[in-house]
């Protein structure tokens, strides 16, 4: 079918839930074509070289007792020298075992961290509040407490990479706030991609549950250091279920290299009273799409999508958001903004579904972009479908360049143009940036840009 | 005799095209306040901008030097660094940029300009409370972005605080009175007054005697059709506002 599927063996193999999942993605995965709508302003050619590397099982390699190096990743140390030690780096000396995962990033305010390195959960586990549940969707698997919620609402017709994504179902978190938890600070999941690990095809599954009253903030942070041209395809999927009053601030930051691919789904549902409020911040990539669908289900469920992308040279940064109100009295939100140089193409792709019933509700969606050069594009498709007649319901698009006048007036008070065109582009996401409710992360990623 | 401090000789230059200026000649020496009066559209603001190298302004002959060096090849911000500031006519609003982290950010640029080490924070802050409080520009108003939803006074008087902070040697006043009523008049070119010294010299563009009453001029010089028509001391403005223009304007 495509060579990004491809036969590997995994945890759970002979467990049939498991299995199950992964043999019906398998068989549903399907490469959209240019003529493929949802797919017309963000062409995936540099996808189509069937050249990706699925590493093994980490977890099969640890059940099958291969002896597994501490690494010092896991601030241990590596007992390997001259070869790859099972982090997957590569150690030149005994004495020299600092590996590249050293200058792991860390975030500049207090959090939870949790870390991936090249796609692979490190088992190590901050000490969480009571009622608040991590640990990898495997042994969420095994012992059952994944209660079939996985892959349950996803219709891979639609969204091709999450059947990719659940044909090599393993890597991943089950992260479970229990009823009326809340945590005090954010939840972070960290994702270092290192250089030297050509091609490599990652796929990450979180399952996000929050029962009733929950609250939590939770960020995700995607970064890459080493070799600058390294080509990698992180391929997302994070499925959130926010019970009754329950409310999930969530940030994403997507700064991978510049020949990366960065293809995340975030499936939220949220009952009554329930409120998501989604960022993402994409710089980094080649290729990316942070792509948002939310079910708003019940009365009073409030959802906000925003985002930010920043981009350059000739990369392609998609945003697509797909919005369910499917009750009455719901409401959601969208603010994204996007700054676009070079040859670079940013696109957005925004729906709005208000069904019959859903009376009462209110969806808000604005774009804007500012393009820094004559090269640059940006292609938006607004699409809202609404069948309910008792609405609040807007949406507009704007797309404009750096004002002239502005860069002058600075400039001549003695502000450098460089300078003065950043502080212009800080200032353009000022609106959206607010939206972020904590302020440590607002002004980290602020930092960013 | 000192080298003058700006020499603008035989010039012509446009935008867009147009001529504009046509053979304009002006030299400034420090200290020197000259003042320069003349009808809509005589190309007043042009020239200003011209000074400052405002994209899109193009000389196609003749000299602009600031102390001697060439001004024509600078940047706008070297230009700012060398000491050149215009309170511009029409001041530019600039949403999500705050008055203070502006301001801070052009005083170090100029600073960094001059081998300077940046000002510390605090005592920035202090010192912009200090001379906006002068000017009528309180602390809430600091933290406002850059001009946005400032009144037509505001504006001036936000333009004459940079002035102040910024320390300009060539301060060029493009109608700094228009829009401003009778005390904040007073207020404004008192700022600029305060700035006076004999090595830094004022260019003020304006319509109105009235300002020049305060903002006391060495030389007036009338500017009709792209170039300098009479020039005289600060009587002439007082003749101006009696007779008009008619006379420079009928031999067009
Ligand atoms: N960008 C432009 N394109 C075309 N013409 C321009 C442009 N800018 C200025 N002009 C013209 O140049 C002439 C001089 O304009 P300028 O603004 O310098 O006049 P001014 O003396 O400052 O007038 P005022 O007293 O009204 O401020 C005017 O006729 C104006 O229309
Ligand atoms: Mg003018």
């Amino acid at each position: 079918m495509s060579g990004l599927i491809q036969e590997v063996k995994l945890f759970g193999y002979n467990i049939p839930r498991i299995e199950g999942l992964r043999e019906k993605a398998r068989a549903s995965f399907w490469m959209p074509t240019v003529k493929t709508q949802a797919w017309k302003y963000t062409k995936l050619h540099s996808l189509k070289v069937d050249d990706f590397v699925v590493e093994p099982s980490k977890f099969l390699e640890e059940i099958e007792g291969k002896e597994i190096e501490e690494h010092c990743c896991c601030g241990e140390n590596c007992h390997q020298h001259g070869e790859s030690c099972s982090c997957g780096h590569h150690h030149e000396e005994r004495e020299k075992h600092e590996c590249k995962c050293r200058n792991k990033k860390h975030l500049p305010f207090a959090a939870y961290e949790l870390h991936f390195e090249n796609g692979k959960f490190v088992p190590i586990y901050p000490a969480t509040p009571s009622g608040v549940e991590i640990m990898t969707l495997m042994e969420a698997f095994a012992i059952g407490e994944e209660n079939h919620l996985l892959g349950k609402y996803i219709d891979y017709a639609k969204y091709p990479f999450a059947a990719l994504n659940t044909a090599y179902l393993e890597e991943g978190l089950f992260i479970h706030i229990h009823k009326s938890a809340k945590l005090d600070k954010p939840l972070a999941l960290i994702n270092h991609t290192y250089g030297g690990q050509e091609n490599l095809l990652v796929n990450i599954r979180n399952l996000i549950v929050l029962e009733d009253d929950a609250k939590a903030e939770l960020v995700e942070y995607y970064h890459y250091s080493g070799e600058p041209k390294s080509r990698y395809f992180n391929n997302i999927v994070n499925e959130i279920y926010l019970g009754a009053g329950a409310e999930l601030d969530h940030c994403r930051y997507q700064n991978e290299a510049y020949k990366a691919v960065h293809l995340a789904l975030n499936s939220v549902r949220i009952k009554t009273q329930g409120i998501y409020n989604g960022f993402c911040l994409q710089k980094g990539a080649d290729l990316g799409r942070s792509e948002t669908q939310v079910r708003l289900l019940e009365k009073n469920a409030k959802a906000e999508v925003n985002a930010a992308y920043l981009m350059n040279g000739w990369a392609t940064l998609d945003t697509t958001t797909d919005i369910e109100h499917l009750s009455p009295e719901t409401y959601s939100s969208q603010l994204i903004k996007g700054v676009v140089g070079g040859e670079a193409k940013g696109v957005f792709q925004g729906k709005i579904y208000i069904a019959q019933d859903a009376q009462k509700t209110e969806g808000r969606q604005l774009h804007k972009a500012l393009l820094l050069s004559d090269t640059a594009e940006v292609d938006v498709k607004p699409e809202l479908e609404i069948f309910a007649d008792d609405v609040k319901c807007s949406h507009g698009a704007a797309c404009g360049e750096l004002d002239q006048e502005q860069l002058f007036y600075m400039r001549s008070r003695g502000i450098g143009e460089k300078d003065a065109k950043q502080m212009l582009i800080n200032a353009y996401f000022t609106d959206v940036m607010a939206r972020i409710h904590n302020i440590k992360i607002q002004e980290w990623l602020q930092n960013e840009i | 005799m000192n080298t003058p401090l700006l020499e603008i000789e035989d010039l012509y230059a446009g935008v867009a095209g147009k001529e504009i200026i046509k053979g304009f000649n002006l030299t400034i020496n420090e200290g020197e306040v000259h003042a320069i009066m003349g009808p809509n559209g005589a190309g007043k603001s042009t020239l200003s901008y011209l000074l400052c190298g405002k994209p899109g302004y193009e000389i196609t002959s003749g000299v602009i030097k600031f102390r001697g060096k060439n001004l024509m090849t600078m940047s706008v911000e070297e230009r700012a660094c060398e000491g050149i500031f215009l309170i511009m006519q029409y001041p530019v609003e600039i949403p999500g940029v705050p008055v203070t982290s502006f301001l801070k950010y052009a005083v170090n640029a100029q600073r960094k300009y001059h081998n300077q080490p940046e000002l510390d924070t605090m005592e920035f802050i202090k010192m912009l409370r200090e001379e906006g409080r002068k000017l009528g520009i309180d602390a809430e108003m600091l933290k406002r972005p850059v001009n946005v939803g400032f009144s037509g006074g505001e504006k001036k008087r936000l333009e004459t605080l940079q002035m102040a902070v910024l320390k300009p040697q060539l301060a060029i006043l493009d109608e700094a009175d228009s829009g401003l009523d009778i005390d904040a008049l007073k207020i404004v070119a008192e700022g600029v007054n305060n700035l006076r010294d004999n090595k830094r010299s004022l260019l003020v563009i304006t319509h109105y005697q009235r300002l020049l009453n305060y903002i006391v001029p060495d030389f007036v010089h009338v500017f009709a059709d792209g170039r300098i028509v009479k020039s005289g001391d600060k009587n002439l403005a007082l003749e101006l506002e009696e007779k008009g223009y008619a006379e420079f304007v009928k031999d067009k």
